[in-house]
Parts: C-alpha cells; structure tokens; sequence
C-alpha cells in the first residue's frame, strides 16, 4: 500500500481575537513553531498545502497566496485544499497523499483562519444553496440544533438526560482548555451554568457553542527514510478516512450518519482497528456542538448507536476514563475553522509522543482526530500512532 | 501495491458561453454522467472524486457543498482543490499512486456570470494594506508586466495582438469554445487601451463552463479503454506574495516546469513538446508563459507569433483549442487546458487537432500575475 508517513512537527497559535497580528503573521507564528518542532527550516520543504475556509470570511480572495511568503513557500509546490468546516482535516489528508504518493519526501501542511476579520455567520449562511435551503437554515446552529433534536428524538432519549450529558461534555471542554495554552475560551464553567445559558437555537445553548476564532496551525509530514534520518519518527499515520453526501440536508439520515460512518471505518479497516474504544487511547473529535459530539461516538463505535449518553454518565469519554475525548478542549473552546482539523490532528500528535504537557492523557498511543463540514455534509478521519 | 503511473481515460467538458442556463449542480451532473456513459461505468467504479472550484468564483461558500452529489461524489472519498483545476488533476494522480484508489473523478465547475466582474474579484486577491488600495487587480497587473515585456525585449509592435488572431481563429473551430468569432490585426490594434499597453481585445472575457475527467491506474486504464494517455509529468510552483517583490518577467513558471520536464524526461522542451495548451491571461501572457516553459528562449516568446511558429500548421502549436480567448472558465480553465492537451494525444481534437502529437503539455495558472502555474505533460 501507500508509502508510510510520519508527522514530525506541528505548531499552533494562540488563538482567540488577535487584532495583535495580520493575517499572514498569524499564519507565520504557526509555521515558525512546527519548524522549530520539527527541527528543520523551510529550505528542507518539498512542498506546502495550505487552506481556509471561504475566503470571504476574511475578504482576502487566494487566502494561500497571500500566506505564501509567510510559509516560506515561494518557488515550492503549493496546493490549496478547502472542504468547508473539515478543511482541517482535508489539508492533512492532502499532506498524507504528497508524501504516500512517493511525489515528496518532506512536507509542510498549513490551515488558519482569522475570523474576527469578518462576518462568520454571514459568510456561513451563503453555505446553503440559494433556494431552498438557505432561507431557514441561515448560519450553523440552525442544522446542528435539528440534528440533535431528530437524534434525541429518535432513540426517544429524555431531553433532560440529554442536556444534562450535554452540559457535562461543555464543562469536560471548557475545564480542559484551561490546561491548553492555545485555547481561545478559558473559563470555568459548571453543569448549571450551561444549562441555565442563554438558548442559540434550541436545544443548544451558549455554552453548548464555539466561539469564531482566530488561529492557525501547521504540521511537518514526511516520509519513513527522511522521520528516521531526523531521529522524528514517534508519530505516524495509521489511516485516513473521508467521506462526503447530499447537499440538501433533508435527504440524508443524519442520525445514522453515513458520512461518519463510512470516514472512521475507511481509517479504521487502514489502521487495522477492530474495536476502536478499545484500541483508541485518545479521540479528538470536532465537536462545534456538544449535542452533535454524542453523535459521533455512536458513528464512530465507541459504542451502540442511542447509547451516545451513556459514554458521558459511564465516564468512559471523561479525563480518566476508557477513551478519553477532546484532552484539548475541542472544538467547543477554540474554532478557527481553517485550522481546527488540523489541531485536531497536531494535538493528537502532542499527546501520543507524551508533550500535551497539563492536558496530556497518560500512556496515549494510538489517538483519532476529526473533523465535519458542509452542510452537516461531511466527515474527516485520521489515525496516528507510535507503531509504524 | 502502489501503481508507478496514472492515465486519462476521458475527458468530458461543457459547450462553454457566456451565460450557460444551468445551475452548478446541474453542470457538474451533466459532465459526469456523460462522462460515466462514454467509459460505460457507473458509480461503483469511482474511487474517488476531487472536484475543483472557488468560492468568490461561484459566489457560495464552500463552494463544493452546493455539487458534492451532483458532481458523483455521494458518499465517496472525495476532497476541492482551490483556484486552480489542473491541481485537481495532480491531487487524484497522488491519491491513486498511494495505491488506496485505481480510479479518481476530477470535476471542475465555474460560472463567472453568476459573480462579479473579474476585476473586482481579482482586487480582491491583493493584500487588503498596501495594493489593493491602490487598485492593483488581474487586469492592472498584467498591464504593469506587459509594460515591462515592451521594455525589456522590445517586440515588434504587433506581436501580441498576433496571439488573439491565432486563438480566436483556432477557437471558431472548437466546437466547445465560447468566443467563436475570428478578429482581424487591425481588429486588435485598434481596439482601446484598456491597462496599456494591453488593448481592449488583447485580455479574454470570461466564461461559464464545466469540465470533467476520468483518471485511472494505468492497468485500470487500459481496462476502461484502448489508448489512455499518461500523465508524464507535473511541476507547479508559486511566487512571493507582494509583487513589488517579484521580477513580474521571471517568476515561478520555470521552477513548475523543471519540476514537470524532470519527471517527464525532457530536456529541449521546444522541440520534444509537440503541442501545448497555455493559459493566456492576456495576449502578452502567451508570449511570456512559452518563454517561462522553456519553449523558447527569454525575450524570444513573441518570434512564436510573428514567425507562425505557434500557429495550428507551425513547429510547435500553442493554443489550438483557441485557449482563454476561446473560452475562460476561470476556475475551471486549468483541468479544460489538460483535457484540451488529452484530446491532441488522443487524435480526437477534431478541427483543431495538431498531426502527430506524441507529448503534450498543459498550462495553468491563478494569482496576479501569474503567482502560481502549474505544468502537466501527457504521452503515450
């Protein structure tokens, strides 16, 4: 099969509103950070695949070849790969493919976006197609509320049992954050507090929500000759999954979601992983929605589809338990979409070589990162481990 | 096992035009399914689908939210390069050379009447502190190296407008192309400055149309038909971000197309291409983009024009397709130049096919003036 594949170094940003820097700063602040992770300069990189999402979210058309000097990328390959809110994930998939391609040996993967620039709802609304969709599903709360209403309703789950595992996943977040350096959202909440908050579209809540961000990320790839000859081959991609579906949200079940469904078993069958809960010591799993984090676990089998709370009530999601999920503070706490895949992905690196620092899980090997996008549309999965 | 080398099985592509009545996801269906037809598969047998499109270009955020479906995507593997389509092309290549796909469907789409004026979109491109102020946008930038073309290698006076000539002739005999009328020299030349010293017949219009594109293993390919073309080579490479730091004359072209030559085992592009399919941004950009392919040497790319080189009967034709001139899809016209260079090596270009084409090569490019090119070389 594909060549093998290594990361060798990621870098994040401080995120939360940074009026502090331009845009291509923010994107060099990243890109900075994994070369000196990585131990390497931008004159050992092959090739560079960077991305965003829609470019009118910071009115910057081309955003990549704005970012090029900034990533060091002049006279080098430079792709641009957007997938909407899985843009993250689909830019470390395109990293994974120049290098198991056998095409490049070293490669630099860049996602950010600085959301305070613009009108991200606005932006995000103009998703939905003019027609039909768009008039009442304006801005991403509206499909993410429906969806947890239609799942909450079709295993007949009592609402306050799931929103009180909901508020128990927000404080699981919002706790964790405050042990990431690079979290945007850093407060102290508690069960009352999310479910006394303000309601967004019912039944999310304020505290249920990602804030927009500003954020980028980068992460160094490179094949099995070059991670060993830099002594950087701790962390390797196992398999990567990926899987799209209908534009109109209504055709599609988005319970049983095929998309998840399809993502983590292509990654999984890759990554030769039978029983993920088991096998999985650590799953960051994009989670915009506390509601719609449930969800996955069940479409990705850490357990039963409608048992999704009972990972939550059971502990096994919680820090210290069988999986523990979103160490990081997830998506719930720091959203700059066009990176947030990919920090996804870099945390899992962080952890599975044992430097997630206050946040790392203990013993972590093997972990999974995630990321959806489109109009609840698709799914992205890659698995890293410490095993070749 | 991974597969050492990729093919093309079919290419499909939309009668483009200045305003095509369907909608996006109504293109993209349209491509697909004739496509699928013609190779005689159907869905089961796509691997993996990489689309192309631009969200500014399509007026729609995420832009491939809108045709996943449409473009044969559903409940697939799938991925959107930006910009650019021939990347679309070189992203299914690295999928299927990792040995996880033996087919990848690449679909490009663009419907520039539905957006804002190019020039407005292109502004939009330029760093929001320091050129974009000052107006800097596709068109204005490619008058600055135009400019700069005349005065470093003073071509004759009507080198360039001798490019329009050539593509619009060549377009009205692509039955595919938007602009289907011919143009005269003095057509051209009198026409008005519009970012001197470009004239207002010298820059194309732009265009609706959609394209899409079977790529297989090449075991898998010479399954699904008699006489693939191989991918033999690609290169792409971009430049620095502000263009006052550039030599606008340089740029990144020849790094993209040592990189696609290297691959492909050329060393005397000029004589071992046969023919190319160049994206034109403007009549001088034909000129300037042979020279960064290595067609010809620098400051020689408007001999190409003038001595009848690059013309449908000459040593090495550019364009026959009629190239942007014919039809300018924006984001769409990198994977049309590359399907356009399939057909020459398949011998199906019709009207337009250039005798006896063994390799062929396919230009794109996207960015002010041409920040980022991308190279792809096909054979047998």
């Amino acid at each position: 099969m594909a060549q093998a594949v290594a990361i060798i170094g990621t870098g994040q940003t401080e995120c939360g509103k940074r009026f502090d820097v331009s845009y291509p700063e923010l994107i060099r602040e990243a890109v900075t950070r994994a070369f000196e992770d990585a131990g390497i300069g931008p004159e050992d990189v092959d090739a560079v695949v960077a991305g965003s999402m829609p470019p009118a979210m910071e009115g910057v058309n081309n955003p990549h070849l704005y970012w090029a000097s900034a990533m060091g990328a002049c006279g080098k390959p430079l792709m641009r790969t957007a997938t909407c809110g899985s843009t993250g994930i689909s830019l470390a998939h395109t990293g994974f493919y120049h290098v198991a391609s056998g095409m490049f040996d070293t490669v630099l993967v860049v996602g950010g976006e600085k959301m305070n620039e613009g009108d991200p709802q606005g932006t995000m609304a103009t998703v939905a197609d003019p027609f039909f969709q768009r008039p009442f599903l304006a801005g991403a709360p509206g499909i993410f509320s429906l969806q947890s209403n239609e799942w909450a309703h079709r295993y007949g789950i009592e609402e306050k049992r799931v929103r009180m595992a909901a508020a128990r996943i927000s404080v699981r977040n919002h706790d964790a954050a405050l042990s990431n350096p690079y979290a945007h959202i850093r407060i102290k909440t508690t069960v009352e507090d999310v479910l006394n908050a303000r309601v967004i579209a019912y039944p999310v809540r304020l505290l249920d929500v990602c804030p927009a961000s500003d954020g980028a990320c980068a992460v160094i790839m490179a094949s099995e000759e070059k991670a060993k000859k830099l002594g950087r081959d701790q962390a390797w991609i196992k398999g990567v999954g990926y899987c799209g579906e209908q534009a109109f949200f209504g055709e599609g079940d988005k319970v049983v979601w095929k998309s998840a469904i399809n993502a983590a078993k292509s990654a999984y069958d890759q990554a030769r992983i039978s029983n993920p809960r088991k096998e999985l010591d650590v799953a960051e799993v994009y989670n915009p929605f506390t509601f719609q984090e449930m969800l996955f676990y069940e479409c990705f089998g850490f357990c039963d589809f409608g048992k999704g709370c009972e990972l939550v009530e059971q502990g096994v999601v919680m820090p210290g338990g069988e999986l523990p999920c979103d160490p990081s503070g997830g998506v719930l706490c720091t959203n700059p979409i066009g990176a947030t895949g990919l920090q996804r992905v870099s945390e899992v690196v962080l952890q599975i070589t044992e430097r997630a620092g206050d946040r790392q899980v203990p013993g972590a090997k093997t972990g999974l990162a995630h990321a959806m996008g489109g109009l609840d549309q698709f799914n992205g999965i890659m698995i890293i481990s410490t095993e070749l | 096992m991974m597969p050492s080398r990729v093919a093309i099985v079919d290419f499909v592509q939309t009668k483009h035009s200045g305003h095509l009545a369907e909608n996006v996801q109504e293109l993209t269906f349209g491509v697909v399914k004739k496509l699928m037809d013609r190779v005689g598969i159907d869905r089961s047998e796509i691997g993996t689908m990489i689309s192309s499109s631009a969200d500014y270009w399509q007026g729609i955020s995420c832009s491939n939210s809108y045709y996943y479906d449409s473009a044969g995507g559903n409940l697939k593997s799938g991925s959107k390069v930006g910009e650019d389509s021939a990347f679309a092309l070189i992203y299914g290549m690295m999928r299927i050379l990792s040995g996880h796909y033996r087919t990848a469907l690449l679909v490009a789409v663009t419907k520039c009447s539905e957006c804002p004026s190019e020039h407005t979109l292109t502004n939009l491109s330029a760093d929001p502190f320091f050129q974009r102020p000052v107006g800097v946008n596709g068109l204005s930038v490619a008058g600055l190296q135009a400019r700069q073309y005349v005065h470093r290698y003073s071509p004759p006076v009507d080198a360039a407008a001798r490019v329009v000539v050539k593509n619009r002739s060549n377009a009205a005999k692509n039955p595919y192309a938007h602009v289907r009328s011919t143009v005269s020299l003095d057509d051209v030349l009198s026409s008005p400055p519009i970012a001197a010293p470009l004239r207002h017949l010298e820059v194309p219009v732009t265009s609706d149309g959609a394209c899409a594109l079977l790529l297989a293993d090449e075991q898998t390919a010479r399954e699904l038909c008699d006489d693939p073309v191989l991918i033999e080579g690609v290169g792409w490479s971009v430049d620095r971000s502000f263009i006052g730091d550039r030599d606008l004359l340089k740029g990144a072209l020849p790094k993209a197309a040592a990189m696609a030559y290297g691959k492909a085992g050329i060393g005397d592009p000029g004589k071992e291409i046969h023919v190319a399919e160049i994206s034109e941004t403007s009549s001088y950009h034909e000129l300037l983009w042979s020279e960064g392919l290595g067609l010809c040497k620098p400051g020689e790319g408007w001999r190409l024009a003038t001595e009848g080189i690059s013309s449908l009967e000459g040593a090495l034709p550019i364009n026959p397709s009629g190239g942007l001139f014919g039809a300018n899809p924006q984001v769409a016209r990198g994977l049309v130049r590359v399907g356009e260079a399939y057909l020459q090596v398949r011998g199906q270009a019709g009207d337009h096919q250039v005798p006896n084409v063994g390799k062929a090569l396919a230009h794109s490019v996207h960015g002010l003036g041409g920040q980022s090119h991308s190279v792809v070389i096909l054979g047998h």
